[in-house]
């Protein structure tokens, strides 16, 4: 990309953001004086002077304008699809694709201009190929289980899902690896490898359903990750179709990569970088023995207190998980694992390893716990007690569509400010008259408040995202981070500037462009969209 | 010697690379400069060094997370650890005494720059699965700042471990943040002496697949084992195959029986206690079973199971002193001196075993002159180019460090 | 999730109750996991989660069914793994239940089909059609493949499905009662049913010899019959009203009449005990009915889930036989049903082992196999490949549906669990175990003598 194109990109985005007049006169003057250096510099500054105050869009974020060119051509578009994929692949009809309008964030629907279902990545190669010569944009998705909109798609935009790329292609017990097709989902990764005493170690909430595709565009975290990683840890080699259709392998079954670390970039890209097709993972044998305790706390702060000196102790836990109480009650009425339900908070804390050092540790952990007055400690007595505690926790978000619609927000903060945290939320959603559930990773301050709605009330779920985005800005003002495992998406788009500066974002926004220069893959999600404008004018100037 | 420039904050750094941006002048970047010897070497109108970007700017032992400035001496930041009784999780490598540079002399931006991790890495990771968040400046001269001071964090695009091994190529980091882990109360090692390569590394592949978390795997060919500092190993004259335990103490003892008993059948095992280990593992961290010679040292990455094959091939060509490391994923290989560095024949035999090769030491002009990393397919290659002119659309920053031309 | 129904379709009541079970599900994706046919086909539309959608599509509309909506809840086998499944308690079951029936109504479907579904619904619940039927069968046989290649693969599945042999008569043939010998402990209604008794007659004979040798009296009620399930997945509501009526006024004069209590409903086809679980809901609307159908379905109660409440002692056979139990969906996600048959059997001495993949279903589903053979004979071989994997010597099942879908595919025997509960406890040898017998040995009779007789001695 030249530099010009680019400069003139990153001024267009300051103006955007200077809105107080005095960084406006600073930034004219500043570019009277010139330099891109001292002009970047001192937006930094004024930044951390508060002179800009982007206000978070006050309603649902808003969808990039669908392409009339491609709406008018959409049955010639999905004529030639059919013909590449065969009619069973292709899902063209009204009913049909809005079964595809919405992931797990419902929010935001919009059905597709079709859906592609391909089952090699020779079928993806082509489709992709297709697109990108007829300009037609590409919303990747797994099983649709993003909670931040990673798969919603647009109205000119073909959905690719990976759900027949489901087959395990090679286990390597003595390499400890696996090579998988990414539409598998994450547990049938590790119920492929287990009989054999091994595990996939990322175990996001929903890994019963959610596919490694997701994963991976995702960098999915999930309750392990304090022990094993995210993961972006827990990958060796990737096989990736490029928007041109070209199939890249990136890096192998090895411990390191041969030049730049495009792994690294890959993961978590959200599906705007390629489509991932196969997947050479990591896979690490399993402790004996694996035992929960429940510890129940009267207070949130003595919870996060507790959190704080069990890592500061020198013992890292495999998981720290922390629920409330409206959580507590949820989760209890669909696993009954015996949660005690007069707590205000309760830590499920799980330690690994032979038998003789569970009960150490244990026993270290619940001393630690006990300086904090601790109403329940709680040993998990068997293994089918620990599954149930872990299925109400896994499962605690969609329980709570027991009682009420919920926004799931993902945060990540620094743990020392856990209880002022947790008390400001409570603060900011009775501002809104709502009620907050909170189930999280305390272990890594990765926090899930669940605001509780009703969609059907327009009013509520307006005020519920704006809530979010409190919490969410929150989270970025005490040193912590806007997403923690879910991914930016759609729902936190427009909150990215908060995190980034324009030049943290123009970085970015340069990486889509050399993986996908057209803007053509799961457009709208990741980056505010006026500056997702902006790259796609600057790179269609670049084409032209 | 090229104009030496230090600065000693963003915005100077900032101001250094805008006016060589503008003129085009190439850039060489060094930290302490102590891995000057490694990489294709930079012909830079400019250095600039970040040895005066120093101090530790945020260190929080009960959430396992610290920054520093990128100039900060590996060493400062390891006894700053020390005192609250953690470390870095992935045992940085110091390649100092192999390549003819000062033992211990490293910066932490070089460590991350470089992605070089060491026997912990099988266990714990790299250098890049611990590196959290970034602060650099581009060849365009934009400070900017990625990923974060909290572990989980999706937050955009992953650049922040991207820049991890890029080699001071795409931007000049000035301030790393990582996560640390706290030092495991004890360690022991238990070694087998004189199995042959294959052998050796059947028994590393079975160790690691016990649920033990063993978290260190090497193989010693004789002649580099009888370089070890150990007395009792070094005189034996056999090869040393090792294994290492960390955890609290009784853990590691039960864990250590569990792993003699299911190794039997490879022999008697030896056992260091953990003082022993400490130096035994350290002196592997320092590279110092393969000192500084004229002669070339590899490095080649591939499977466990094939690196026996692999080396066997080489053998073939030429003598070979081999170290495996990470259970024999990482093959540590030193060659006889050769005008190309007997490249053809090193990437050919990687190429049909599977995995690539980097070269660690050879006389300069050797390293100007051959592909010092593996070469790329022409897929990631037009993508490494773009990922290039995306940072540093001039080219001026360490220009040909990893590939000649870019 | 959001919906978006008027007042006005809000104020038609089935239309209220199907909004709040949409209210409820938050398209987090968890069932399709577990959906069998996501799990073939890996589309949306054949999972919980896009039926869902294609039904809130359709009712919010309010507009006739689609092909498209229809095909896909017709490929629905309503196993139900997807309630087990779901944390948001989906009350998937009456959902698509309803759209069943709204599709039946509003949809238009080619005559083969519909000429398909008037047969079944006329022939299987009636035990003497549906032997005559299968008397038939045969005569079909060699016209199979034509069927086939002109598109009559329903009538060709069915045909196939048929048993070459049919079955001796039952022993004991309703109505009537079958009184214990010892000491009464409870009083039961059997639901004899309609498909079962004709395709495996003993399973009712185990079922009545083994309750009545444990102290229960076995009522069979004149004038019950079909449960109702058969019709009501056909989408005919109002067919299923009928058939659920006449065996509440059945079973309610043996309920009333002999002033005597009675403990249980037995239902020994999981199938069917799912509907009789449900008359409550189902006869919600019948005034005359609703109370006694809540108070029948309160009685009503899987055969092993009745057992399992009792003491049946130590058995009078020992096996070795390595049982492979089949936990049929209507037992475990139908009726939540899942360790109680499993445990009767380790009790009564078999070695019990569990099938890979048990949530998934083997493809029978009632009608299924007929109406649906492409996806049913898939979901049957990936059963039987896992059911092979543990090497089993015979293989129990809850359900009769269950029992006849996998004895084609299987190279071992298939039996009720009841079968094998009552052999275990001192009846025959079940239909198609006769060569595992040997391998079944008496418990030698336990001596008569008391504990003085050794004191004193």
């Amino acid at each position: 990309m030249p530099a010009n194109t680019c400069n003139r990109r990153m001024t267009v985005t300051i103006r955007y953001r200077l809105e107080h007049p005095i960084a406006v006169l600073l930034s004219k003057s500043m570019t009277a004086i010139g330099g891109a250096a001292i002009l970047n510099f001192c937006t930094r500054r004024a930044a951390h002077l508060n002179f800009l105050k982007l206000e978070p869009p006050m309603t649902l974020s808003r969808m990039p304008e669908p392409d009339r060119t491609v709406l008018d051509r959409s049955e010639a578009i999905i004529g030639e699809l059919v013909a590449l994929l065969g009619a069973d692949g292709i899902i063209s009809r009204e009913e049909g694709r809005r079964a595809f309008e919405a992931d797990a964030l419902t929010a935001y629907r919009q059905p597709p201009l079709a859906v592609a279902l391909p089952r090699t990545t020779e079928d993806v190669s082509k489709l992709l190929k297709y697109c990108r010569q007829a300009g037609v944009k590409v919303v990747p998705r797994g099983a649709g289980t993003s909670l931040c909109g990673g798969a919603t798609p647009t109205a000119d935009s073909i959905v690719i899902g990976t759900s027949r790329m489901n087959s395990v292609l090679e286990t390597d017990f003595v390499n400890r690896t696996i090579t998988v097709q990414t539409g598998i989902t994450n547990l049938a990764i590790t119920d492929a490898v287990s009989a054999e005493g091994f595990f996939y170690a990322p175990d996001p909430s929903s890994q019963l359903a959610c596919t490694l595709g997701g994963n991976l565009a995702m960098n999915s975290g999930g309750a392990h990750c304090l022990k094993y990683g995210v993961t972006t840890n827990n990958v060796l080699g990737l096989k990736m179709v490029l928007m041109d259709g070209e199939i890249v392998e990136i890096n192998g079954p090895y411990l390191d990569s041969g030049g730049y670390d495009f792994m690294a970039l890959v993961i978590g890209s959200e599906g705007q970088f390629g489509i991932i097709t196969e997947a050479t993972l990591k896979i690490i044998p399993r402790m004996p023995f694996a035992r929960p305790v429940m510890l129940g706390f009267s207070s949130c702060e003595a919870a996060g207190q507790c959190v704080a000196a069990i890592i500061g102790s020198g013992i890292i836990p495999v998981a720290i998980e922390y629920m409330d109480k409206p959580a507590i009650a949820v989760a209890e009425a669909f696993a009954k694992a015996g949660y005690p339900l007069d707590v205000e908070a309760l830590l499920i804390v799980e330690v690994e390893g032979f038998e003789d050092e569970i009960d150490r540790l244990l026993r270290a952990i619940t001393d630690i716990a006990r300086n904090f007055d601790p109403q329940v400690v709680e040993a998990s007595t068997s293994t089918e007690h620990s599954d149930r505690i872990w299925k109400g926790r896994k499962a605690a978000f969609g329980a709570m569509g027991r009682i009420s619609d919920y926004y799931c927000m993902d945060g990540t903060i620094p743990l020392a400010r856990l209880p002022e945290v947790l008390s400001r939320i409570g603060e900011i959603c009775a501002e809104k008259r709502l009620k907050v559930a909170n189930v999280f990773h305390a272990g890594d301050g990765n926090l899930h408040p669940l605001i509780l709605f009703n969609a059907n009330d327009p009013d509520e779920a307006i005020r519920a995202e704006q809530a979010g985005a409190e919490i969410l800005k929150l989270c970025v003002a005490v040193g912590g981070c806007l997403t923690g495992e879910h991914g930016v998406g759609i729902e936190k788009r427009d909150l990215m500037d908060i995190q980034f500066s324009p030049s943290d974002l123009a970085v970015q926004m340069r990486i889509k462009s050399i993986f996908d220069p057209h803007w053509l893959l799961n457009p709208g999600k990741v980056f505010p969209l006026p500056a997702q404008e902006l790259g796609e004018q600057s790179a269609a100037d670049e084409a032209a | 010697m090229s104009d030496l420039q230090r600065p000693g904050a963003d915005w100077e750094l900032q101001f250094v690379i805008a006016g060589c941006a503008e003129k085009r002048m190439p850039v060489e970047i060094v930290g302490s400069g102590s891995k000057r010897g490694i990489g294709r070497p930079v012909d830079g109108a400019v250095t600039i060094t970040t040895a005066s970007l120093r101090g530790i700017s945020l260190y929080e032992p009960n959430e396992l997370v610290m920054s520093a400035r990128a100039g900060t001496p590996l060493s400062q930041v390891e006894s700053e650890l020390a005192t609250r009784g953690q470390m870095l999780p992935f045992e940085p490598i110091d390649l100092g005494p192999a390549t003819g540079a000062a033992h211990g002399s490293q910066t932490i931006g070089g460590v991350f720059a470089t992605n070089m991790s060491g026997a912990r890495r099988i266990q714990c990771g790299a250098a890049r699965d611990h590196l959290i968040g970034v602060k650099g400046v581009n060849g365009r001269a934009e400070l900017f700042q990625l990923g974060g001071r909290v572990m989980k964090n999706v937050t955009g695009y992953d650049v922040t471990r991207g820049l991890a091994g890029s080699w001071g190529t795409l931007a000049v980091m000035t301030e790393v943040t990582f996560k640390v882990i706290p030092w495991p109360e004890t360690a022991a090692t238990v070694i087998y002496l004189g199995l042959p390569d294959d052998l050796a590394i059947e028994l590393l592949s079975t160790a690691l697949t016990l649920p033990v978390e063993v978290s260190g795997a090497i193989h010693l060919q004789a002649p580099v084992a009888a370089r070890l500092g150990h007395p009792g190993l070094r005189i034996m004259g056999k090869s040393v195959t090792a294994l290492r335990l960390e955890n609290f103490s009784s853990a590691v003892a039960g864990r250590k029986q569990h792993l003699k008993e299911m190794l039997k059948v490879y022999g008697k095992a030896l056992e260091l206690d953990h003082r022993e280990s400490l130096e035994f593992w350290g002196e592997l961290r320092r590279l110092s079973v393969m000192p500084n010679r004229p002669s070339l040292l590899w490095r080649i990455s591939t499977k466990p199971t094939t690196a026996p094959k692999l080396v066997a091939a080489i053998k073939r060509y030429m003598p070979v002193e081999v170290y495996y490391d990470w259970g024999g994923a990482l093959i540590w290989l030193e060659v006889p001196a050769a005008d190309d560095a007997s490249t053809a024949e090193i990437r050919r035999v990687t190429a049909i075993h599977g995995g690539h090769a980097t070269l660690i030491r050879a006389e300069p002009a050797v390293r100007a002159a051959v592909e010092v990393f593996q070469p790329l397919d022409p897929g990631l290659e037009r993508l490494t180019r773009g990922l290039k002119a995306a940072f540093d659309p001039a080219g001026i920053l360490n220009p040909g460090r990893m590939y000649a031309n870019l | 999730m959001q919906t978006n129904f008027s007042q006005k379709q809000l104020s038609n009541e089935r239309i209220a109750e199907a909004e709040a079970i949409l209210r409820r599900c938050v398209h987090c994706g968890l069932c399709t996991a577990t959906c069998p046919t996501y799990v073939l086909t890996g589309d949306e539309r054949d999972s919980p989660r896009g039926r869902i959608y294609l039904i809130k599509d359709m009712l919010e509309d309010s507009a006739p069914a689609s092909p498209e909506v229809q095909h896909h809840v017709d490929r629905c086998l309503s196993c139900l793994s997807c309630m087990s499944t779901c944390p948001s308690g989906v009350d998937y079951m009456h959902l698509i239940d309803f759209a069943r029936e709204y599709i039946e109504q509003t949809g238009t479907r080619p005559w083969k089909e519909r000429a398909m579904r008037r047969l079944l619904s006329e022939v299987v619940p009636h035990p003497d059609r549906f032997r005559f039927a299968l008397k038939l069968a045969p005569l079909g046989r060699p016209w199979v493949k034509l069927l086939r290649r002109f598109g009559f693969d329903q009538a060709a599945a069915m045909i196939e499905l048929a048993p070459a042999v049919l079955p001796p008569s039952p022993k004991y043939e309703g109505p009537g009662v079958a009184a214990t010998e010892d000491e009464r402990r409870a009083r039961v209604i059997m639901l004899a049913g309609c498909a079962q008794q004709v395709l495996r007659p003993g399973i009712n004979d185990s079922t009545i010899r083994l309750l009545a040798r444990h102290g229960v009296d076995v009522i069979v009620s004149a004038g019950a019959g079909c449960c109702g399930a058969l019709t009501y997945h056909l989408g005919d509501e109002a067919g299923a009203i009928e058939f659920a009526k006449r065996n509440v006024d059945a079973w309610w004069k043996d309920i009333e009449n002999d002033g005597e209590p009675v403990d249980a409903i037995i239902v020994n086809a999981s199938g069917c005990g799912t509907t009789v679980k449900d008359y409550g809901h189902l006869l919600r609307n019948e005034p005359d009915y609703a109370d006694r159908a809540a108070r029948i379905s309160e009685l009503a109660r899987d055969v092993s889930e009745f057992i399992g409440k009792y003491d049946l002692g130590a058995p009078r056979r020992w096996s070795s036989l390595r049982v492979a139990y089949h936990s049929a969906c209507s037992l475990q996600h139908g009726q939540q049903i899942k360790e109680v048959p499993r445990e009767l059997l380790v009790k009564a001495g078999f070695s019990v082992v569990n099938i890979p993949e048990g949530h998934i279903c083997c493809g029978s589903a009632g009608t299924y196999n007929i109406m649906q053979p492409e996806i049913s004979s898939q979901l049957r071989d990936r059963k039987t490949k896992n059911i092979k994997r543990v090497k089993p010597d015979v293989v129990a099942a809850g359900n009769i549906g269950c029992i006849t879908q996998l004895s084609t595919s299987l190279d071992v025997p298939i039996v009720h669990t009841v079968e094998l509960l009552d052999w275990a406890f001192g009846g025959p040898v079940p239909l198609g175990l006769e060569d595992l017998s040997k391998f079944v040995s008496d418990v030698p009779e336990p001596s008569k003598r008391r504990v003085n007789d050794f004191i004193h001695a």
